[in-house]
């Protein structure tokens, strides 16, 4: 309404303005010159008062909201965002004026009082006048300068080119394998630090084969790996490992925490991303497949816009939907803006590690990026669409590409139908019940009368009952009824029942006063049927009332609208029976194939700055343009016309140039690897970020990167060659580090870190032999936009699938609980670096849960199976859960723990020996499971 | 173990073992088995904090009311709105409605004077109404959005576009906690719709701030639980023995790889969770309250049974030393969303809510709790003066109520106002960042100071907006 008042004023302005704008500076500079006594008087104990006294608190002095101050004439004749506050001569078309009236909704001022009558009348008065303004003071100029300039970023270290640092010169060159290692080890050696030993040859192996695959090594692969004496041992390990499928499920699972992926919207109607697998497994196998990063970005933002875009680059797009959004947002035009602002957040922190988020309102506080550049950008993304035609009610739907053949089609168009049919069968049937049931209490309207006379309307339902039984009534029904005869004293009706009741004999004398009126409204009726069959009223207006009280769905016989309160218990079950088997028809049906992601909408090539980021307050137009700071190219960027501009947003995204895409996406492979980024903040490189470790360091892999093609698993195999990788956790020094380097931020020592939820998950499964190691497909238990949650707050979601965790259900809004509670990111936003806390539920999870305790008797019974003898099987569990045996004390302290168990343990008289046996090792296996060892790779 | 000065304090938040739940270190600090009070201790973030302010309560309860009870049935009398009733409002609508908008509707319920103070309440209301010297009705809430989903996340996070820390959360990372076995931040049944868990999460806070769910809108609060809190299959003597062979394989841990401070909480969280095996089930159980205090709650009829039990377990939370409780009046149809049959609707959830709220606020006056417990009662919108269809109202973000009692508020006082016919908040209007920002002033936050640093940037609850209310400060 606010932009549209705007474009009319603006309209009428330039229609008005030739003919009135030197009359309108006549005026205003005339008042400038001369002000009279009387004006001056009139501003001085009327105007400035009032504006003192309502207006200053937020528009005066430092106080600028709104960019409006008024505590001068030269501040209030400017304005603020929305334009010029007041129009002197003409209060009708001043904003100040609008504001005090109260009358627009999205304007009103003061905001938490409107103004006496006689105060807006003064404002009027005094701008009729011309707004006679004597001070003289100036007001501050405009909003304020803030972050840093374009020209100070340049030579902020994110923004300069990736260099081409060459390895430093170090002392302890026989440590050095790799040029990464010359880095690590030339920091050290400046801090008098060395670097620790190298792993012994168990912890190693666990430890990549957990980094890589998110799985402990079988003792067949420690084995072999302990047999060879080879040099290339551990690269043997390395290429095995790579090229397992696992792989991708594993470091596929770090680019989905970055992508923010979920399989449902969350937020506000939290509908199922039937579809979003699609998108995961687009992530899995490109890992697998060593998709050149480069590609991979530029498929994410516009694989739908290649010159031959395929079911696959459409796939990627998905990134671009996978947000949470409002869906049930009323507001068009703020739901449209609010997603792209999601879409900018995203990609600015997955990409470029820039809050671009920060710039939708102002221009950043503190990195070089202004309100231009976000619009800039928002112009592409608004010539993007991210939601589709359908709805379901008041709930929009995020966009698909649907490739159904015409066969699929059809038999689409046959589940949908019968989806509807078994629906409509519970509902059919509950309406059904209802009207049956209500049917049998019309019949005794009187009796539930007599019967509301016999306790008080705030009786407990337990006395309700007891009246209602004996005549066979509803006792919920009974209870309303009352209720409704205490609010409706005063119709005749109702009047007459309060009037009965206070007799001695009240219910009799209320039954057979409504039974004999009921029963003559029923004569009366049926007699004017007779003579007009349509008939429905009466003409009397005692028994029209009478007639229509009783017929009245929500009147004094009304049933409970929750089918708990209304229905008897088979009716009630069968409800719902039939519900189930609607939900559960629904739940397993085939969804349209599809995929989520964006297509172009309307090309847009500008958009208008929205001031202080609302849909409703805009500002000049802006062209679709990249961030100005990290242009390297003086051309300025052309964009087609005929296209949003997300592929040559991408393209330049990608390119080698660009001075953040490949740093922000190594140093993350470097964080994945080793617990910390060599930039801690993986999101943000900006100037609130932390600063880069090893700066070079970080050039020199960016740049390794792109010369090996943007390969991820060439800087993989690099890595993990290196000295730095395996260096042991221990140092033989580390009181020294310690002191020095507390927080082995120059990786003097390798960082002992602790398995992450899917991790903990999957090895649980693992090492009890239970893990199901297939791979790709959809596995929410959910059709396409079906609602996780409707309002009845039950969870239907399962996690009791034993394939891989990265398979299990993402529920926004409610998490698996061992995700949520193992530091599984916020999945509406992008994460490098997850969190590790230690809380109690945790525990309580690990003491108490089914998944725990039922993978401890598998593993127990498959240790049972493994040996008949008890120190084989602790040997045994050792190896299976930390890929070592155990040492002699540590053997003896179990077998004295299981003696323990089996010795005392009996819960139960008949438990019978076997079950104690399996008890003792269930527990030991679980105690195993719990423990920091299983918790910690070293 | 080392806690070295140079590790930060947001280094310790993350690794450190926090239960419900303190840093688990019992080596450094003298618990007392009763109450789990421990010694202040400040490496525990969890440990009772100073406030701000002077703090007139010590802790909330939120009674919330899902789907939007109607202020102008209830505790906003509209005189003009009976009068003109079937006639078009007669200034303009909302730019945006949630449906579309009839014309006025008058309240099927009369409002009755009510104490010394004489504000009225209408006669859905009637046992709540005997307490209005205590009550300070808020009249001139708004700022909500127009949908479920969006205003219940405002209402709850101050946002309805970003997943941020609860208000819940908030509190607990500003005061920290009273009793150490049990959360800081309790929300019993609270529904899973509309933004679910992001109604008690602490998004980017510690995650120790986040609430602690019992149950949810679809159990009854007999059959609520905390997840997880018993082993259905070992004894409690047997899970002991476990826990000490657990505990000597991981101090065998650390003998090899050297003790750090997340090993050893880790090692403590197990003794914790122990703790609060016994510690939670015994808040939840009922049986050595009165039939007296039973009664009270309304626990003793059907119709007020659940939400009376939910009322109950809060108060039991609450002098345990629980810093944030909040009881969801919920159910399958979004409770107090009438559409339609507003008069049926309203009818019923008022029966099934007023006894219980009456009882808690009689049973904590009387247990003296009530002077420094803060009370908040209200839902995530009003409902609009004109109807929907012929007999419901619609969603109304715009102006509505909401009261308080207790916890330094002045009682017998109504707050702000409405226009004439109950639509848009007129009179001292309270923004929800406003009534965020007096929840934390009362609790003794200052909502400005209450920062928490994430993505480089300083967070508050009420972003950079809110202004408490000092009017209605008793």
């Amino acid at each position: 309404m606010r932009s549209h008042r705007f474009k009319s004023r603006t309209l009428l302005s330039l229609t008005a303005a030739l003919s009135f704008l030197s009359a309108l500076a006549g005026i205003s500079s005339a008042v400038e010159d001369v002000l009279s006594p009387e004006q001056i008087d009139f501003f001085e104990s009327k105007v400035r008062p009032l504006l003192v006294k309502r207006c200053y608190e937020c528009h005066a002095g430092e106080e600028d909201n709104g960019g409006l101050s008024l505590d001068s004439r030269e501040g209030l004749r400017r304005g603020g965002d929305t334009g010029p506050a007041i129009k002197p001569g003409d209060p009708e078309m001043s904003l100040l004026i609008e504001a005090v009236r109260y009358q627009n909704q999205d304007l009103k001022m003061p905001p938490k009082n409107r103004l006496p009558a006689d105060e807006v009348a003064v404002l009027e008065r005094w701008i009729a006048m011309g707004a006679p303004d004597p001070r003289t003071v100036t007001a501050n100029s405009g909003p304020k300068p803030t972050g840093m300039s374009i020209k100070d970023g340049r030579t902020f270290w994110s923004f300069l080119p990736v260099d081409d640092p060459a390895p430093p010169e170090v002392k302890q060159a026989d440590w050095v394998r790799t040029p990464i290692d010359a880095f690590i080890l030339a920091e050290l050696e400046e801090r008098g630090l060395s670097p620790a030993p190298p792993a012994d040859k168990r912890s190693l192996i666990r430890r990549v084969t957990f980094d890589l695959i998110g799985l402990p090594p079988t003792r067949d692969e420690v084995d072999a790996f302990l047999m060879d004496d080879s040099p290339v041992a551990f690269q043997r390990v390395v290429d095995r490992l790579l090229q397992s499928p696992h792989y991708g499920v594993r470091w596929g699972r770090h680019w989905l925490d970055v992508a923010r992926y979920a399989d449902s919207n969350g937020l506000d109607e939290n509908l199922a991303f039937g579809n979003a697998w699609r998108y995961r497994d687009y992530v899995v196998n490109a890992f697998n497949n060593d998709k050149p990063f480069d590609r991979f970005v530029i498929e994410q933002l516009a694989g739908d816009l290649l010159s031959t875009p395929t079911l696959e680059t459409r796939t990627a797009t998905g990134f671009l939907v996978l947000g949470a959004k409002v869906l049930a947002e009323p507001d068009r035009d703020k739901l449209t803006m609010d997603t792209i602002d999601e879409q900018l957040d995203t990609i600015g922190k997955v990409f470029l590690g820039m809050t671009i988020g920060c710039v939708r309102c102002h221009d950043h506080k503190f990195d070089p990026l202004k309100q231009t550049d976000y619009y800039a950008l928002a112009a592409i993304m608004k010539s993007t669409q991210t939601f589709g035609d359908s709805m379901t009610g008041v709930i929009k739907h995020w966009n698909e590409h649907e490739f159904a053949t015409e066969e699929e089609k059809i038999e689409l168009k046959r589940l949908d139908a019968e989806i509807a049919k078994r629906n409509s069968a519970a509902s059919t049937f509950k309406s059904q019940a209802t009207t049956k049931l209500r049917a049998a209490i019309q019949a005794k309207a009187a009796e539930y009368l007599a019967a509301a006379t016999q306790f008080a309307p705030d009786a407990p339902l337990t006395i309700v009952q007891e009246v209602a039984a004996l005549q066979e009534l509803h006792p919920r029904v009974l209870h309303h009824c009352r209720l409704h005869l205490k609010y409706n004293k005063e119709t005749p009706f109702f009047s007459k029942w309060h009037e009965l009741s206070r007799r001695g004999d009240s219910a009799d004398a209320v039954h057979s006063h409504y039974k004999s009126l009921f029963n003559e409204v029923e004569t009366t009726l049926a007699e004017k049927k007779k003579a007009d069959p349509k008939s429905t009223t009466l003409d009397d207006p005692r028994l029209e009332e009478a007639r229509s009280a009783l017929s009245d769905a929500s009147g004094f016989l009304a049933i409970p609208p929750k089918p708990e309160f209304a229905f008897d218990q088979p009716t009630l079950q069968e409800y719902y029976r039939l519900m189930e088997a609607a939900r559960l028809f629904e739940s397993s049906a085939a969804d349209a194939p599809a995929v989520m992601g964006v297509t172009d909408g309307t090309v847009l090539t500008s958009l208008p700055i929205h001031i202080r980021g609302s849909h409703l307050n805009l500002g000049v137009a802006v062209n679709r343009e990249f961030p100005e700071v990290m242009r390297s190219s003086r051309v300025r960027p052309i964009f087609s016309n005929q296209q949003s501009g997300r592929l040559e947003l991408a393209r330049w995204m990608a390119h080698t140039q660009h001075p953040l895409t490949a740093r922000v996406y190594v140093n993350r492979i470097w964080r994945w690897h080793f617990g910390a980024g060599i930039v801690r903040t993986t999101e943000n490189f900006g100037r609130l970020g932390d600063r880069p470790t090893h700066a070079n360091l970080l050039d020199w892999l960016a740049r390794y990167m792109m010369e090996n093609g943007w390969s991820t698993k060439q800087l993989h195999r690099l890595i993990l060659r290196s000295s730095v990788y395996q260096m042991s956790v221990l140092h033989p020094n580390a009181k020294a580090g310690q002191e020095i380097d507390p927080d082995d931020r120059w990786l003097w020592k390798f960082r002992m870190q602790r398995l992450e939820s899917e991790q903990v998950r999957d090895s649980i499964l693992s090492v009890s032999g239970r893990l199901d190691m297939s791979l790709g497909g959809k596995t929410v238990p959910l059709r396409n936009r079906q609602f996780v949650f409707n309002h009845t707050s039950v969870d239907h979601t399962k996690y009791d699938s034993l394939r891989r965790a990265l398979y299990l259900p993402v529920i926004r809004n409610n998490l698996y609980t061992l995700f949520e509670q193992f530091d599984f990111p916020d999945p509406t936003m992008p994460t490098g670096s997850r969190h590790t806390t230690v809380v109690a539920p945790q525990a309580l999870l690990l003491l108490n849960s089914e998944l725990v305790m039922d993978s401890a008797d598998h593993f127990a019974q498959r240790l049972l199976r493994e040996s008949q003898d008890g120190a084989m099987r602790v040997r045994a569990a050792y190896e299976w859960a930390y890929a070592r045996p155990p040492s002699p004390s540590e053997l003896l302290n179990a077998l004295s723990f299981l003696a323990s168990v089996t010795a005392g343990g009996r819960t139960d008289a008949s438990t019978v020996e076997a079950d104690v046996q399996q008890t003792a090792w269930s527990l030991f296996c679980q105690t195993l499971i719990a423990s920091n060892e299983f918790f910690y790779l070293r | 173990m080392q806690l070295g000065s140079l590790q930060t304090r947001r280094q310790l938040l993350k690794t450190s073992a926090l239960g419900f739940g303190h840093l688990a270190l019992t080596t450094m600090l003298a618990a007392d088995e009763g109450t789990g009070q421990n010694e202040l201790n400040s490496s525990n973030p969890l440990a009772p904090k100073k406030p701000h302010l002077l703090s007139r309560a010590k802790r909330i309860i939120f009674l919330f009311m899902k789907g939007g009870p109607s202020h102008v049935d209830t505790f906003d009398p509209k005189p003009l709105l009976t009068r003109d009733s079937g006639k078009p409002l007669p200034f303009a609508l909302p730019r945006v409605t949630f449906a579309k908008q009839n014309n006025l509707l008058r309240s099927p319920w009369k409002f009755k004077q009510y104490g010394e103070s004489g504000l009225p309440v209408s006669s859905l209301f009637p046992k709540v109404a005997q307490h209005v010297d205590d009550m300070c009705i808020l009249r001139s809430v708004h700022g909500t959005n127009p949908a479920h989903g969006g205003a219940l996340l405002k209402l709850h996070t101050g946002t309805d576009q970003f997943v941020r820390p609860s208000l819940g959360a908030w509190v607990t990372y500003g005061l920290g906690t009273e009793n150490q076995n049990l959360p800081a931040f309790v929300t019993i049944c609270p529904t899973l719709a509309h933004g679910g868990v992001n109604n008690w999460g602490a998004a980017f806070l510690p995650a120790h701030c986040q609430g602690t769910p019992i149950g949810n809108a679809s159990l009854t609060a007999a059959k609520a639980r905390v997840k997880h809190i018993r082993n259905p299959r070992i004894s409690q003597e047997l899970q002991r023995k476990q826990l000490d062979f657990l505990s000597q394989m991981n101090r065998g841990h650390m003998d090899d790889v050297g003790s750090t401070a997340a090993l050893e909480g880790r090692l403590n969280s197990f003794e914790l969770a122990y703790r609060m095996q016994t510690a939670m089930p015994d808040v939840q159980e009922l049986a050595n309250e009165s039939q007296m205090t039973k009664r009270l709650y309304g626990i003793d009829d059907p119709v007020t049974e659940d939400f009376g039990r939910q009322c109950l377990l809060a108060r039991r939370f609450l002098e345990r030393g629980v810093r944030f409780v909040q009881v969801t009046h919920s159910d399958s149809e979004v409770q107090w969303d009438q559409h339609s049959n507003l008069y049926q609707g309203h009818i019923k959830n008022a029966a099934e809510v007023d006894k219980p709220i009456a009882g808690l606020l009689s049973d904590l006056k009387t247990r003296g709790l009530l002077k420094d417990t803060l009370v908040v009662w209200g839902g995530e919108f009003g409902r609009t003066p004109t109807a929907q269809g012929t007999n419901g109202r619609d969603h109304n973000p715009h102006g509505f109520s909401m009261w308080m009692a207790g916890g330094g508020v002045k009682g017998g006082y109504a707050y702000g106002a409405t226009d004439d016919y109950g639509y848009y908040a007129a009179v001292d209007k309270m923004h929800v960042h406003d009534l965020h920002a007096t929840i934390l002033h009362l609790l003794g936050l200052d909502h400005e100071q209450l920062t928490f640093r994430y993505a480089g940037r300083d967070f508050r609850l009420t972003d950079v907006a809110g202004e408490v209310a000092t009017d209605i400060l008793a």
